[in-house]
This record gives C-alpha cells, structure tokens and sequence, in this order.
C-alpha cells in the first residue's frame, strides 16, 4: 500500500493536476493583487515546490512526471509564428529604425547583463543562464537547451528581467520625456518580452503592437545568433 | 457536418503546430543546426504564413489558446529555481545586479536610440 502511495505521488496523475492546480492559483494570485511582480508563475511555482517538500517528492521525479508540458514547449515555440505574421506590416511602414534597434537591443541585453555579472565576479553557470535573459521564456529554454545552461535558473532570470522591466522601465522612459507609444513598446519587447508586452499592452494597442513585434523578432534573432556565439567562444 | 468543422478547424491548427516543431527538431537535429529545433520550426511555419498570405483559423485559435498556457508549459522548470544548490552567494548578487541594473541600462539605451532613428528618418509620431 505505501508503495502504491509513493508510486502515485510520483506519476503524472498527481502531478499534471498539480501544475494545473497551481496554475490556476497563481492567475488568481496575480488578477487579485493586480500588480506586475506577482506575474502567475511567482504563485503557481512557490505552490507546487511546498506541496514537492511538504510530500517529500524529489524534484526530477516531479519533472519527469511533468513530461506533457515540456513536450506542449516546442509546439508553443511555433505557435509565437502567428502574432508575428500578424504584426509584420507594422514594421514595414517603420522600416530601418525598427531593424537596426532590433539588431542592436538584441545584442545589447545579454552583453550588459554578462558584463555587469562579470564585473560582479559570477561564474559560468550564472554567466550561461544570462545569455538567454531577454527572450521570451519558450526560446530562452530552448536556447538554454543549446548552449548547456542551467533550464531552471533561466527562467528565473527571464521572469525576473521581465518584472523588473514591465515595472520600473515605463516610469523611466517617462522622466527621459520618451512618450512615443512606439518606442516604448518596442524597448518593453526586446528587454522584457512577454511581461513587458503584457505592460505595453495596458499603455494602448499601438504600444502592445511594437512589443508584440519586437518580442516575435527578438526571440527568433537571439535563438539564431547566440548558439552560434556560444559554438564561437567554446 | 457543419458542426464538426470547428473541430476539424481546430485539429488541423494542432496538426500544424506539432507537424512545424517536429520537423525543426527533425532539421536541426539531422542538419547539426545551432538554432533550436522549436525556433526552426518558427521560422517554417513564419515563412510558410507568408507565402500563404493570412493565418488559417483554426491555426490561429490554436495557438492564441496555448500561447495563454504559457505560464502553465513552463511551469516544471520554473519550479527548479526553489532547488537550485551551487550557486553560492556571489553568484547571486551578481545575478541580482546583471538583471535589475543591466535590464534598465539596456532598455534605456534601446529607447534613445530608437528614438533618434525614427526622429531623423521622419517617420510620423506615434503618440497616443
């Protein structure tokens, strides 16, 4: 009987309604506090590590149990193709400032972060995990995937880079008297992509638009450009 | 018949999405790619919606659907950073510095210089 027990506590059957579960408390979570640092993975993940400890349940079990999600990342990764088509005629009208903020944004969030942990005296597995920081979470892990950085500590740096982004950044850009709606969904898109777009997107559509844009195309630029960086460097 | 074409609409959206990423990982996997399988696939399905000229509906309702489950799909691995061991003290600090300070000096500088381009290019202002 005990064994069955722990068989079960280990199997998918207790552990994807976990993750749904959670899930689900950590959007409530968020729509209740209506504040950008309770972004629903915050309550969902602190749920389902307190029920791993409180049952004593290893967490590779617990992700391997999980399998179903990881296998749904890929497809989710694909599916990001859509708001991209849908948004490209935005960049067509604005043209090359948009192409050579991308290019330059895209490189310019990995090289500080990397910089600044450097300076800072981190070692390489931090350093790996910061490559990945600015790009929506699906690319990221995937990019993490390529060049052997640590998956959990990514998307605790992504999610992280993103709050701070969505939070602080707006404010900023207001003090600078940077009130063009396209500027700032586009700088939210490229240094905090889906959280950052989620903020623009409360700033107006045209503002979600950019974000939208610059999240799609700097997620593709970075999953290109930085494995094969990575390749250079090794 | 007419009420299964929702769903038919749909299959064919999850068809497309799970056909895309298995043939980027297919493609990266047999060509050697340094791009990740998922973002080939991206790429595929980008390109092919462009030569198609729109979105298909079920693709498009598919994807809005597991786009909002994000944060449920990646959830496991979120989990990890509660069991995260060799990371010492430093690490942190530096990780925490790399993140708030960085993410801010980057997103500045991206803003100015967007600015300025669309400034000198005259595109028309965009305030709303």
């Amino acid at each position: 009987m005990a064994e069955q027990l722990e068989q079960l506590l280990h199997s998918p059957l207790l552990v994807l309604p976990l993750n749904a579960v959670a899930f689900l408390f950590g959007l409530m979570l968020y729509r209740r506090s209506g504040t950008t640092l309770l972004h629903p993975i915050v309550g969902a993940s602190a749920m389902v590590a307190a029920v791993l400890w409180s049952l004593d349940i290893d967490y590779p079990d617990y992700q391997r149990a999980s399998g179903l999600l990881y296998a749904l990342l890929g497809p989710a990764v694909v599916a990001l193709a859509v708001p991209l088509k849908q948004n490209l005629g935005i960049i067509r009208r604005a043209g090359w400032p948009l192409a050579v903020t991308l290019v330059v944004g895209a490189a310019l969030a990995p090289v500080v972060a990397i910089l600044i942990a450097l300076l800072a005296g981190a070692t390489e597995p931090a350093l790996l995990a910061l490559a990945g920081k600015s790009v929506t979470t699906p690319v990221a892990l995937a990019v993490a995937d390529k060049i052997h950085a640590a998956q959990s500590l990514t998307v605790g740096i992504v999610l992280f880079t993103g709050v701070v982004g969505a939070v602080l950044g707006p404010p900023l850009l207001h003090r600078l008297e940077i009130r063009d709606h396209r500027v700032i969904g586009f700088a939210l898109g490229i240094n905090a992509h889906a959280i950052g777009t989620a903020r623009a997107l409360e700033i107006s559509a045209l503002c979600g638009a950019f974000a939208a844009l610059a999240m799609g195309l700097c997620g593709a630029l970075t999953a290109i450009a930085l494995p094969l960086l990575a390749g250079v460097f090794n | 018949m007419e009420a299964f074409r929702p769903i038919a609409h749909w299959l064919g959206g999850a068809a497309i999405l799970l056909g895309c990423s298995l043939l980027g990982d297919l493609l990266s996997d047999r060509l050697s790619l340094p791009v990740p399988g998922p973002v080939v696939g991206m790429l595929l399905l980008l390109a092919g919606l462009m030569i198609y000229g729109s979105v298909p509906r079920g693709l498009a309702l598919v994807s809005s659907q597991l786009l909002r489950l994000l944060a449920l799909l990646f959830l496991p691995a979120a989990t990890g950073v509660f069991f995260l061991r060799h990371l010492d003290a430093t690490d942190w600090l530096a990780i925490l510095a790399a993140t708030t300070v960085g993410t801010l000096l980057s997103f500045t500088l991206c803003a100015l210089l967007l600015k300025k381009l669309l400034r000198d290019g005259g595109g028309e202002r965009g305030d709303g």
